[in-house]
């Protein structure tokens, strides 16, 4: 079947069986590097997207259902300003994430700073609970994240100014 | 591989249409239940799929002065976003500790209530709340209570050929609120279980007792519960010992899981409402 879907802000038409993941037809019909598929059960979030304007585990949704939607990856968030203001967080704090979760890690703290712009410990940590890291600092973490927030704030601040 | 045919229905008299025509269609709103428990990677779906998440009738949230009543296509995300006061505790604490965010943003109240292989964690709460669900198949719309969706055999009993249109939950707070979450996987197993414990004090006196269990099956005792409903929080201890022994002894003779968590919940439970 043929699925009609705008994927980073460019309408579609991607093949898919009814069994496909939708990580699988972004990868396959798109090749998204950005995207993995590992656990395939929203653990270790390698495979989130936004579509429809909110964050989810593409390995969890069967392609069909992304029908007349929209899908944002890793790709096009890249492109925002607050994906800097994340980076020289994780540079800050000493907390750079391993090659297999930046992407992730990037991507969740992406949505709880663009929900809430100045999240408390309680957010940080429903939002990492998303990406399943055994290694990294939690505490760290916290820490980047309210430094990305304070960044963000300042650079919208200023321009607004 | 087995292809499907899938559907996308626009209303519900569309839903209803394809169930006159194929009752065992499956109507899959987040499908977080069915996708993520499967581990291989392509997903085994049945003959014929409706997609249903997007029915707008499905997704409405309507507050009246008795109730809250929600589509069942209502995401948890969704339920969250209401306001606080609009949610009966424990609601909205345990809709937070279902999964992450993520799964949050997609699964859904329908999906959660409708799953024939277990019970998940809303229905416990929701059978004591005295929730509803509205069913609608296409010879006629029926209420429910979500309590009577539980079947003799104490598994889950999900109508064939229907939709699970609506949900209804009385506006009423519990005064004593009691639950423990028995396994901590982001997708039930075996073991997996929920404890709930409802009551009110009203003059000194327990009212309204209610108490669920359940996992794979459910275990719930409507007598056992008036005869604990009406008992003063004084009541001496050695009464209350009876109580603990007698709902212990159905519980096993019920032989529907292990029952030493059971027990020590249950004496939990006993002794913080009676003094
Ligand atoms: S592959 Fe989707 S969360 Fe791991
Ligand atoms: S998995 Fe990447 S830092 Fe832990």
């Amino acid at each position: 079947m043929i699925i009609d879907v705008t994927v980073n802000g460019v309408q579609r038409h991607l093949k898919s069986r009814s069994g496909d993941r939708l990580v699988d037809m972004l990868r396959k019909e798109l090749r998204l590097s950005s995207l993995n598929a590992d656990c395939l059960q929203g653990r270790c979030g390698k495979c989130l997207v936004f579509m429809d304007g909110r964050i989810v585990h593409s390995c969890l949704i069967p392609a069909f259902k992304a029908r007349g939607g929209t899908i944002l990856t890793f790709e096009e968030i890249a492109k925002n300003p607050e994906v800097n203001d994340i980076e020289k967080a994780f540079h800050a704090t000493h907390t750079q994430p391993c090659p297999f979760c930046h992407t992730a890690k990037t991507m969740v703290i992406f949505d709880l700073l663009s929900r809430v712009p100045l999240p408390s410990e309680e957010d940080i940590v429903e939002a990492l609970d998303m990406v399943s890291c055994p290694c990294g600092d939690p505490i760290g973490l916290i820490q980047t994240v309210k430094l990305a927030a304070e960044l963000r704030n300042k650079r919208k601040f200023n321009r607004e100014a | 591989m087995k292809l499907s045919e899938v559907f996308y229905p626009q209303d519900v008299e569309e839903i209803l249409g394809l169930i006159r025509k194929n009752p065992d269609i499956l109507l899959m709103a987040g499908g977080t239940g069915i996708v993520g428990s499967q581990p291989s990677r392509t997903i085994q779906l049945p003959e014929q799929v409706a997609s249903i998440a997007k029915v707008q009738e499905l997704r409405k949230t309507i507050r009246t002065e008795q109730f809250l009543e929600m589509g069942a296509c209502t995401t948890f995300t969704g339920i969250l976003s209401l306001a606080p006061a609009s949610l009966p505790d424990p609601l909205g604490a345990v809709i937070k500790s279902i999964g992450n965010r993520a799964l949050r943003n997609i699964a859904t109240i329908g999906g959660n209530l409708c799953s024939r292989s277990r019970f998940l964690d809303l229905w416990p709460f929701l059978s004591c709340m005295d929730a509803q669900v509205e069913f609608r198949s296409p010879s006629g719309t029926r209420w429910a209570s979500v309590g009577h969706l539980c079947g003799e055999d104490n598994r889950p009993l999900i109508p064939p050929g229907s939709l699970l249109s609506r949900l209804r939950i009385p506006h009423y707070n519990y005064d004593f609120v009691y639950y423990r979450k028995l396994g901590n996987s982001l997708y039930p197993t075996a073991d997996s279980a929920m404890f709930v414990c409802m009551a009110n004090i009203v003059r000194d006196k327990v009212e309204d007792f209610r108490l669920v269990f359940s996992g794979e099956k459910a275990f719930r005792l409507k007598d056992k519960e008036m005869s604990v409903s009406g008992r003063k929080t004084n009541t001496p201890k050695r009464e209350i010992r009876g109580l603990v022994a007698e709902y212990k002894k159905s519980f096993e003779e019920m032989e529907l899981f292990d029952s030493r968590p059971f027990a020590a919940l249950l004496e939990d439970v006993f002794g913080r409402l009676f003094l």
